[in-house]
């Protein structure tokens, strides 16, 4: 089989599907013909599920469907076995991956990656961004923000202006108060002290 | 070759088709060669106040189905030269159309010459909204100074975006400047601020479009009402004209400025 986007993968309990970042229609097209190709083989083998290096739970969601419905082929119900599972929170919050995003984020859109996310731009209420890391925003945070996701309390929540509907860090979630709250004019930071998100303003240490 | 614009909002209610009626008779009035297309099938409004209901013979899906020809489906406006309308079905519903038929569709009526093609599209972000996005050029997004409105707006520029679509223009509509000076309503810079889209128009409130529209004669063809003007300058903004923005903080009334005129000698 040549290497590409999709790899099929054999262990024990059966067979689960890699998949190397990349664009989900070329994922899509190269999955579909990889089954294609090799439907007789992949008849009467239990899939395990598929592992991502970069896909969202909608999308693994999707292709699992294709396998399962499109080919009519065989998918556990249990998931990939627990060996193969993420391996624990990102743990580049000092240094680590990141991803740029240089846009506006709208309602309905949702940026998910396992590693930091910078976003040159505004974050629209309406809007979801996930990170395994930190999070920074050099506009204004007005949507979701879930930084530290796997469970790792040191990443922070960073923006030019943060009025976010909800943040969550970590496992903690903390929501905007009830009624008008005085908007800050300069840059804040989120981050959990004492197991509770705090907003500070941005002060440079000099 | 003509231009395919695509008039939106998400959230229903809003003033698509009320705009889509204006802008279209507005720039027909300039002497362009336009056609307003309804591609909200079963539900179609766009005919009611354009006033050409009662001379529907055939609509959007007959011309796709190819039941007839084209020219058989477009209604000529007799009251403006080069005004057609392609009325949706009211019988069907969306999935009675395919995008890849509108993008035809589109496609054929560039080629009969049209300078402008306005898509009034359905609410929602379903199959109607699909259908409406198929073959146009550019993106008019319609909303109101309601939070709500403006979120969904801020929704549909994510699709648009995602489907190719970019830099669609702002229309907001309804604004009360009486309520925006109280604080009461969100004034359009706020609106822009989210949205971060340029602003293309701004419609005041106004009472002659409720009658306009009961008529089914576009308030764009009148000479007066603030709300045509307003009109009358996103067309002239269309047509790549450079035109100030309307100053609705004179958009009293004439007794009253009649009053304050005899008061204040």
């Amino acid at each position: 089989m040549k290497e590409g986007l999709v790899n099929f993968k054999g262990v024990k309990e059966g067979i689960y599907i890699y998949i190397k970042e990349g664009d989900l229609e070329t994922i899509k097209k190269e999955l579909e013909e990889k089954i294609q190709q090799y439907i007789e083989l992949f008849k009467g083998t239990n899939f395990l599920g598929i592992k991502g290096e970069n896909l969202t739970e909608y999308e693994t969601k999707e292709l699992l469907e294709i396998i399962r419905e499109k080919y009519n082929l065989y998918v556990l119900k249990d998931g990939l076995p627990s060996y193969l599972e993420e391996d624990g929170p990102f743990d580049g919050i000092d240094e680590g991956k990141t991803k740029f995003i240089n846009t506006t984020i709208r309602s309905g859109q949702v940026i998910e990656y396992d590693g930091n996310i910078v976003i040159i731009g505004d974050v629209n209420p309406g809007a979801l961004i996930k990170a395994g890391g930190n999070i920074i925003i050099l506009g204004i945070m007005r949507g979701v923000a879930h930084a530290g996701v796997g469970g790792n309390p040191d990443a922070i929540v960073a923006a030019y202006n943060l009025q976010p509907t909800q943040l969550r860090i970590g496992n903690i979630i903390s929501r905007k108060p009830d009624g008008d709250i005085s908007s800050s004019e300069i840059p804040e930071v989120a981050r959990v002290k004492n197991g509770e998100v705090i907003i500070e303003p941005y002060l440079p240490k000099k | 070759m003509g231009k395919a614009i695509v008039i939106t909002s998400g959230k229903g209610g809003v003033g698509k088709t009320t705009a889509t009626a204006n802008i279209g008779t507005g720039l027909a009035i300039m002497g362009n060669k336009v056609v307003v297309v309804d591609t909200d099938i079963g539900l179609r409004n766009l005919d009611v106040v354009m006033g050409l209901e009662n001379r529907i013979v055939y609509d959007i899906v007959d011309v796709v189905e190819k039941t007839c020809r084209l020219k058989q489906g477009l209604i000529r406006d007799k009251r403006f030269d080069g005004l057609y309308l392609l009325p949706a079905a009211q019988t069907k519903d969306k999935t009675a159309v395919k995008p890849e038929q509108m993008l035809e569709l589109i496609k054929e009526l560039k080629e009969e010459g049209f300078d402008y093609i306005i898509i009034d599209s359905p609410a929602g972000i379903e199959r109607g909204f699909q259908n409406s996005i198929a073959g146009a050029d550019e993106a008019f997004i319609v909303t109101t100074p309601e939070i709500s409105a403006v979120r969904d707006a801020d929704r549909v520029i994510g699709l648009l975006e995602s489907q190719g679509i970019h830099n669609p223009k702002l229309i907001v509509n309804r604004i009360r400047y009486d309520m925006v000076k109280r604080g009461d309503m969100m004034n359009v810079e706020d609106i822009i601020d989210i949205l971060a889209i340029d602003l293309l128009g701004v419609v005041p409130d106004d009472e002659a479009i409720v009658i306009s529209t009961n008529k089914g004669e576009p308030v764009v063809s009148e000479e007066d009402p603030l709300s045509a003007k307003a009109f009358r300058n996103i067309c002239n903004r269309i047509l790549g004209k450079e035109v100030e923005f309307l100053d609705l903080n004179n958009s009293e009334g004439k007794l009253s400025k009649l009053i304050k005129l005899l008061f204040s000698k």
